[in-house]
Order: structure tokens, then sequence, then C-alpha cells
């Protein structure tokens, strides 16, 4: 056992430091939720990409660098200890794209990868409906066979984080009465759907709803076979809970911000917290590493990514409420404020931390259903 | 960077549980002061931090980082992980011939004194050994029965070179370790139970509030041990943030092995609340471990001035 980066590691950790501080916008982009803050976004996106450094774990076929686990960890750690912009490109990036990697065709990857890795295309998850949210596989939207090929899709999705200005869509269609064997994985574009933007907490449009109404797409919008929809989407949540979508980095640039903050208040409790935090963030990406190797190593797993979904979620509401604790009614002028609006949908989206710690103790601990 | 057990360290673990599946069976808790001592020294769990020149393993704290897990797990009676740790300080080579028991600053008492040969006597600089013919025991009552305490008086000691920090450190992760395994052990029994027992025509694990709960001890006991590894590598390289490092293992790993026996308690119900039943022993060691080499507050406190003072390091 060690922990220690080898040489070509080393390298590549400065390599992107050096180039995130001569890059990250200063001052910060406007809110990716406001439509100039979204094109300052892809922008950003697009800078990224052209250093290479918008997927580095990817082949370099598309735009990846082929970086290990590792390295991607490390990156992640730099990026966020940078300050650099939350990426407008992520449900793609982490979640649509290792879907099209398992069980894209060719000529889905070819097509539809490079554009995410430069922010040309920016995807929006379209899974939850408003009567199926927890129970996900209650879903009733439709994809029905067009005439001369390809599907009509009908329904209603909502709660669809960045659809109020992402170009496309991929979400789960009913094809048949089989609860689960009934579901189709299928991408759409946006410009045929309703839109409606939804404010969050924050006032912003943040998600929306999006009413299909006969919406027609090729065949090749489908991933995967008709009525594989649900193991491909299962294959996806995996990747949201754990690692991919929450890596360590964003949890330890909190950490040692809140640090910083409780230091300077001076109280000798909320030090303690901080401290507490600081430390769980550790653990958090410790327990990352070891993750990492054993997904590098070829294993699977699976439900022990809830374990982490719950444990991340946690601890960034945790870390968000003290910040807030101790600015009391200065948080507004701080992004703290914004920060703990996002913490609070942690133990929501992604699975809610109660169906996870059911999943856990199902599927982890072997209790009985 | 490879941040997992090589097939070394886990085969060494899995000998270690071979020897106390058979040596030490629960019934042993009940009976027996140092079950399974002669084949951990042939093992030689004892001599594993010794160097190789003292006829040692020249093994690493993270090597035997699995073994301690098993002695957790197993709920362990005897200072086995003091005699391990504290024989690199001894003049002589320890190799499982003599029995150490420690008294760590700030502790008043010492457990498994009455079994030792010698005594390491810690504070917070210097490190003294006392014979054991030279101590003068007052048994105190405890909560362990399998970890008995005494009050040391004596009037001869020596002083030993090495510097006390890094063996009390030491003592911390191993102490750290063999809790991970008692709330990995409380887990799975509190599992087991809630599998079989029934109420409401029902087994009481398909309930939510019984779930959720243990689902609780399992990301608690999940996160606890990569501070314990980290810590252990950390003392091994002499990193700087070691002291640290074992206070955020110890810490964790105490409050994970509490918040185990809590809910093992609560889900076993009344007769979790028996001297009958076993799990009783279980309960006890996540406390007496939890409350010895710096309770989990004092241990959280180190971790605040260390990081509030600007040791903020992370590794390398
Ligand atoms: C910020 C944010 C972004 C999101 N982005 C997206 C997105 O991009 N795409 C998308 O498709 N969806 C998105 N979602 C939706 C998210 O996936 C759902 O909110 C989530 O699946 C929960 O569904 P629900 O909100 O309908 O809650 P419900 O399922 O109605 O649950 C309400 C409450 O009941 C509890 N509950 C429900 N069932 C059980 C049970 N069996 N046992 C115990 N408790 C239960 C839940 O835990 C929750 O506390 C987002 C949500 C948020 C907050």
């Amino acid at each position: 056992m060690d922990l220690d980066f080898s040489p070509a590691e080393r390298d590549f950790r400065a390599e992107v430091r050096d180039w995130l501080s001569a890059n990250v916008p200063d001052p910060p982009l406007p809110s990716m939720d406001t439509a100039e803050g979204f094109q300052a976004h892809r922008a950003w996106e697009a800078r990224l990409a052209a250093a290479r450094l918008s997927v580095v774990s990817w082949p370099e076929e598309y735009g990846g660098r082929g970086a290990s686990l590792i390295d991607w960890l490390i990156f992640e750690e730099e990026y966020w200890a940078a300050g650099a912009p939350a990426r407008v490109t992520q449900n793609g990036i982490f979640l649509l794209a290792p879907c099209l990697m398992r069980f894209g065709t060719p000529e889905q990857r070819a097509r539809w990868l490079p554009r995410m890795a430069s922010g040309a295309d920016v995807w929006a998850q379209a899974w939850s409906e408003p009567e199926a949210g927890s129970d996900l596989a209650a879903l009733t939207s439709r994809a029905e066979p067009a005439p001369g090929g390809g599907w009509l899709l009908h329904g209603h999705k909502t709660w669809s984080s960045r659809a109020a200005h992402a170009t496309h869509g991929f979400g789960l269609f009913r094809t048949s009465g089989a609860r689960h064997q009934g579901l189709t994985y299928v991408m759409f574009p946006l410009d045929e759907v309703a839109v409606r933007p939804i404010a969050q907490l924050d006032g912003l449009p943040g998600f929306a709803e999006l009413h299909l109404d006969g919406v027609r797409v090729e065949e090749s919008m489908v991933l995967g076979e008709a009525g594989q929809g649900w193991s491909i989407a299962m294959a996806t949540t995996s990747s949201e809970r754990g690692l991919t979508l929450r890596s360590p980095g964003r949890f330890l640039a909190t950490a040692d911000r809140l640090l910083a903050l409780a230091r300077a208040s001076g109280d000798p409790a909320a030090a303690d917290r901080a401290a507490r935090c600081w430390t769980e963030a550790e653990a958090y990406r410790l327990h990352t590493y070891a993750t990492a190797r054993r997904i590098m190593a070829g294993e699977e797993t699976g439900a022990a990514a809830s374990l982490g979904k719950i444990f991340w979620s946690e601890l960034d509401l945790r870390m968000h409420a003290l910040a807030l604790e101790l600015l009391g009614e200065r948080a507004g002028e701080t992004p703290w404020l914004d920060g703990f609006l996002f913490a609070l949908a942690g133990p929501i989206y992604a699975g809610t931390n109660e169906i996870q710690r059911t999943i856990v103790a199902e599927r982890v601990l072997g209790l009985p259903r | 960077m490879n941040f997992a057990f090589t097939d070394e360290q886990l085969a060494f673990g899995a000998a270690v549980r071979d020897v106390l599946r058979d040596a030490c069976p629960p019934a042993a808790l009940r009976t027996e002061r140092r079950p399974g001592w002669r084949r951990l020294a042939g093992l030689g769990l004892f001599a594993a931090l010794l160097p190789p020149e003292r006829d040692g393993l020249g093994l690493g704290l993270t090597d035997v980082l699995p073994a301690l897990e098993e002695i957790g797990r197993a709920c362990l009676p005897g200072p086995v992980a003091e005699t391990a740790v504290t024989a690199p300080l001894l003049p002589e080579a320890a190799a499982g011939e003599v029995c150490v028991s420690v008294l760590a600053p700030g502790q008043a008492y010492a457990a498994d004194a009455d079994l030792a040969d010698l005594l390491v006597v810690l504070g917070e600089d210097e490190a003294r050994l006392v014979s054991g013919e030279a101590a003068r025991l007052d048994p105190r009552p405890g909560i362990d029965p399998c970890r008995p305490l005494f009050a040391v008086a004596y009037d001869t000691s020596e002083p030993l070179e090495a510097p006390a920090a890094p063996v009390l450190h030491r003592l911390a992760v191993a102490g750290a370790a063999q809790l991970v395994g008692v709330a990995r052990e409380l887990l799975a029994r509190s599992v087991a139970y809630a599998r079989v027992r029934t109420q409401f025509g029902a087994p009481i694990g398909t309930f939510q509030a019984v779930k959720h709960r243990l689902a609780d001890v399992a990301v608690a006991v999940e996160f606890a041990a990569p501070l314990v590894w980290r810590a252990a590598l950390a003392l091994d390289a002499g990193a700087p943030a070691a002291g640290r490092d074992a206070s955020a293992a110890k810490a964790a790993a105490g409050e994970a092995a509490a918040l185990a026996a809590r809910s093992a308690l609560q889900v076993h119900g009344a007769v979790g609340y028996t001297d009958e039943l076993d799990l009783r022993f279980w309960l006890a060691r996540a406390w007496s471990l939890g409350a010895a080499y710096g309770t989990s507050a004092v241990h959280r406190e180190r971790v605040r001035s260390a990081l509030l003072g600007g040791d903020a390091r992370r590794w390398p």
C-alpha cells in the first residue's frame, strides 16, 4: 500500500496547475443558469478543450488524453483548488458519455463525444417525470415507432438540470408495458421540445420541464437496443452517485476555504466542526483513491457507490451550513450562499439519500427487502 | 500509488484470523486472558515491527493493519497490540517472550498490567520501563471484562532511549485499526440478527428504520478505515503530519465504533442488554478502546490545533 504519485503524475499535476493559474477567469463567470453565464461557460469549456483538459480520462480520439482515473482525480483536485468554473457540460460528460462509451455504436461515439468535449453540445438529463421521481421505473413518457423509421417521443419530463439552455436531452422512454424491460434510452435535440424553465431556490432557471409532443428522432438516437434502457441507465446511476459526478476535489477545496473562515472567526466550537469537515473531505479523497484503484484493477464497485453518495452529500451540506452560520447576514455577499443552496440538493438528486440508505442496507449489507 | 493492501499484508491478516477463529471463539472471552498468544508469536506478530538485525520481520505498521483489524474483530483479550507496538523500544528482543502493558500520558490506568512482564510508562516526551516485579498494582473498575484496568505505582524505573511521541501515535493507530475491526464485527452481528429476529410477522431487517440505521454505520466505518491506513503510512514514512493523521484516525475509528455499538444494542433490543449474549464483549471493546490512548475528543482537539496551526498538508 502506498500513496505516492509517480513522476509522470506529478508532472501532470504541475502542468494542470500552471495552466489553470494562467487561465481561470477572474472575476468568476456569471452563473451558468443565466443566458449570458451559459454562453460564458460554453466558451470556457471550449478553452479547456483546446488545452485538451476538458475530458482528460477519455481516449485521445474523442478529445481526451487517455489519462488514468488517478490522473483524473489529480486534475479535479487542481481544478477545484484553482476556483475554476463549475462544469456546464457535466451531465453529458459524466452521465451520458460513460454510457455512450460502453453501449454506443462507433458512429454514435464519433458523432457525439467530441462535440460534448468541446462544449458545442450541452446535454440535459431527462429522466424524472412529475409522477416518477424516486420510483423512476414508473415513468410514462413514450417512444413510438415512426412511420418510415425512427421514433416519435411523447411525454412530460421535469427537473431537468440545465435544460433551460441546453442543446440536447437524453432520457428513458417507454416502448412497452413491462415495468423495467419496457424502457428505452433515447437522445433527442431540444429545439423541437417545449421547454419551460423552472426557477430554483436561487431564483435562476437551473432546471426545466420538457413537454414532448411527437418529437421525431432517427433510429441512431437510441442507445443500445429498445427495451435495454433500464440496464443502461443503471450503469449511469452508479457513475452519478460514485466518483465521476462528485470527485473529492470539490469538497477538498470547500474544506480548505471553510477552515480559513473558521480560523478567522476565532470561535473554537466552529473550528472544531471545520476541522472535522476537513478530515472528512480527506477521508472521501482517500477512499476515492482506493476505489479508483479497484476500478482500474477491473473490479465492479456497484452498490458501494451509494455509501459515497450519502457521505459526500451530507458532508457538503454540513460544510456550507457551518459557513453560513459563521457568516451570518454577510453570507449573501459571498459564494457560500449559492454553494449552500446547491448543497441542499445533494441529498435529493442522483437518488435521494433515503433511497441510497435502502440500497446500502439491501445490496451492500444484505438485509431482506 | 496503490492505496490498497498488498497480497502479503492481506495474507498476514488472514493468518491471524485463522489462528483467532480457532484459539479465540466467543466462549474463550469468558474464560481466558491471553488466548492464542503463543500461536500469534509463532506467526511473528510480536516481532513484526522489530528490525531484522534484532530477529524481527522489519515490517511497518501498515503491514500489520489487516492483522490488527482481525484482532478487533475477534475481540481478542490481552495486550497483544501493546506488546507488538512497543517491541522496538525494548532493550532485549521481545518476540513474544515478554508481555507488555502501557501506561499512556493523560491516562490513569494501564490495561492488563497484571499480565505484564514489563510496563512501558510514556510521558509526553520521555518513556520509562518498569519491570513487572517493581510495579504495585491496584485493580480499578472498568467497562471491558477482557481489558481489566490497574492503577500502577513503582519506585524504580529505567529510562528508554526512544522518544515517546511516535510510540504513542503508533498505539493510537493500532487502537484505531482494532476499532475498525470491532465496528465491522458489531455491524455484521447486527445484520445477522436483523435477518432472523421476527416481529410483526417480518424480519426486523425489512423495516426501514433498522435498515437506515445500519446503513449509517456502514458509511461511518467505510470512511474511517482509509484515515487509519493513511495514518499508518504517514508514521511509517516519518511524515511531518503523522501525529495529526494518527489523531484523525483514532477519532474517526472511535466514533465509528461507538456508533456501531449504539446501533447494535438498539437493533438487538433487550437481549443485547444482557450479560448472556456475547455481543456485550464487542460493545465493551468499542467503549474501552475508544477511551484508550486518547479519547475521540482528545484526538479531535489535536487535529483541530494542528489544522488551525496551519498544518493542513495533504499527501504527499
Ligand atoms: C438540483 C436538482 C437537480 C436535478 N437534476 C435532474 C436532472 O438533471 N434530470 C433528472 O431527470 N432529474 C433531476 N432531478 C430530480 C431528482 O432526480 C429527483 O428529485 C429525485 O429522483 C427524487 O424524486 P422526487 O423529487 O420526485 O422525490 P420523491 O420521489 O417524491 O420523494 C420525496 C421524498 O420521499 C422520500 N421517499 C420516496 N420514496 C421513498 C422510499 N421508497 N423510501 C423512503 N423514502 C422515500 C424521498 O427520499 C424524498 O425525501 C434533480 C433534482 C434536483 C433537486
